[in-house]
């Protein structure tokens, strides 16, 4: 279970996240939609432990992730928004160096290749990878230590349709495999067609947490995703 | 991909920081940039070996003193050039590899002292092999007189190395973004290398008599080159080239096996220090 209470972040005078309090019970997807710079990736980061929130509590399986940040992060697998690995490291190299540094035994890494569809391309050096090959060896490094809760921030940015059905199968396994999910995007289909639950950020604020059977009755009146959001912003201005 | 059923190792896990030690030293061995500046300090090295004695008028080469002495300048422009970039490449990486390793069940301390650990172990690696090839030529010609000299200002070269890549890593952590990053990095080894004396110099020459030596004394400890650059040439017996300060600091300290210990104490400082002081940044920023 993750459970985040009254999170605030600012970055000089940018309030990027105020005041968010959410939770997301074990098993679920939880889906954070909302446009660019409305406070996804920040939230994600304080989740993770990488951006230090000036206010508010992060608790990961009941684990306060300010005061215990190793233990938190035993649990949590995380996916950057861009993903990028060492241009001279190998697929093969890469997935190692994570299964060692998680504890993980080496001989899973080639399993993780195969599912990865990683076979020809695993001792290639990572410089040469397509945008849709780093996000899938991204995924694979994430998959790699059995860790109960993911983070994926933006994570079908880079891929084409066919990593976007990968994507899809992928968290379709992992749910199954009773993994705590929470991903961002700003992409209405990816969250209702993946997600339980979706928190909708506009302006650094949680300004609704929908089951997605509700969200898709919103989405049925609404135009387009900005007609979306001034549905739940409604006549709300945001602070500069 | 189903996981859940995977084995975890049995062995006992080797220390994060060895693990990204490790990594790093691939990554910087791999890197152009490395294999440039090692080849080019490694050349360097050779010519000053063989050049030796040339500019004195006769053929053959130096032995190790002369030599070593020959390579002080050589090192004090070039070590803190690379560990600074090296640095600066490791420590300012692209934010998607930065965030991914950040995220891994590892401290901050960490991931900062593996990289260091690795860039040393890689700088350091380049920095031997050119002593040992320029070292094994002199000593095929000249035999081993002054060796014990030459392997002391080799130690000093690594510790120079290592200041350096700490105070490169402070350097990245306090300018943020990449090129923010090695603008002050040049601008470091702009300071440290070049400024640093003549504003010593300056400020000596408004000074008369023992203040101007005591100042020249004093403002040695706020450059770890100029820390080694004295200690480097005590240790190959030419203390004689510093005149005055030279033989204040030898005076006031007791002698050159005195002298070369406090400024190795005042080196390490300078590896502590801005260790601590980017332990501290590390600790409080967003990654």
């Amino acid at each position: 279970m993750i459970e985040v209470s009254h999170l605030s972040k600012s970055f000089e005078r940018t309030k990027a996240v105020r005041d968010v309090s959410f939770t997301v019970r074990e098993g679920e997807v939880f889906a954070f939609l909302g446009p660019n710079g409305s406070g996804k990736s920040t939230t994600l980061k304080c989740i993770v432990g990488l951006s230090l929130p000036d206010s508010g509590s992060i608790r990961i399986s009941g684990i306060d992730i300010r005061r215990e940040p190793r233990a938190a992060r035993q649990v949590i697998s995380y996916l950057p928004q861009r993903v990028v690995f060492p241009d001279s490291l190998t697929a093969r190299e890469i997935l190692l160096f994570h299964a060692r540094l998680r504890g993980v035994a080496p001989a899973v890494v080639n399993a993780v290749l195969e599912k990865a569809r990683f076979v020809a391309g695993a001792d290639r050096p990572a410089g040469t990878f397509s945008g849709g090959m780093t996000q899938r060896l991204g995924l694979a490094v994430v998959a790699l230590p059995d860790a109960s809760v993911l983070l994926l921030d933006e994570p079908t940015a880079n891929l084409d349709p066919h990593g976007v059905r990968r994507f899809r199968e992928f968290i379709v396994q992992q749910k199954e495999a009773g993994k705590t999910i929470i991903f961002s995007t700003h992409l209405l289909a990816e969250a209702e067609q993946l997600a339980d639950r979706v928190g909708i950020f506009v302006g650094g604020r949680l300004v609704a947490e929908e089951s997605v059977e509700s969200l898709q009755a919103v989405s049925r009146t609404a135009h387009s995703i900005e007609d979306l959001y001034l549905h739940y912003v409604g006549d709300e201005h945001d602070e500069p | 991909m189903k996981t859940a059923k995977r084995a975890r190792t049995d062995a006992v896990a080797t220390s994060p920081i060895v693990l990204i030690a490790q990594r790093e030293l691939t990554i910087t061995v791999r890197n152009r940039w490395t294999v440039i500046m090692a080849g080019v300090f490694g050349v360097l090295m050779l010519v000053i070996a063989w050049a030796g004695v040339a500019a004195e008028g006769f053929d053959g080469m130096a032995d190790f003193t002369r030599t070593s002495a020959s390579m002080v300048n050589l090192v004090l422009y070039v070590v803190p050039l690379m560990a600074l970039v090296l640095a600066t490449l490791s420590f300012a990486g692209d934010r998607g590899t930065t965030e991914l390793l950040f995220s891994q069940p590892v401290s901050r301390t960490e991931v900062m002292l593996g990289k260091i650990a690795g860039l040393f172990v890689a700088i350091g690696g380049a920095m031997v092999a050119g002593f040992i090839v320029s070292g094994g030529v002199v000593l095929f010609q000249t035999g081993t007189h002054g060796i014990g000299g030459f392997i002391a200002f080799a130690v000093m070269t690594l510790l120079l190395g290592l200041i350096f890549l700490c105070v490169g890593a402070l350097a990245t952590m306090l300018a943020g973004r990449r090129p923010r990053s090695f603008g002050f990095a040049i601008l470091l080894w702009f300071h440290f290398v070049l400024f640093y004396d003549l504003v010593v110099l300056g400020l000596a020459s408004q000074l008369r008599g023992q203040s101007a030596v005591t100042a020249l004394f004093l403002t040695l400890f706020g450059n770890p080159v100029d820390l080694v650059r004295v200690a480097s040439l005590i240790v190959l017996d030419n203390e004689t080239i510093f005149g005055a300060t030279g033989a204040a600091l030898l005076r006031f300290l007791g002698g050159p096996e005195v002298s070369v210990l406090v400024l190795v104490v005042a080196a390490i400082l300078w590896v502590a220090l801005p260790l601590l002081w980017a332990h501290a940044v590390l600790r409080s920023q967003d990654i």
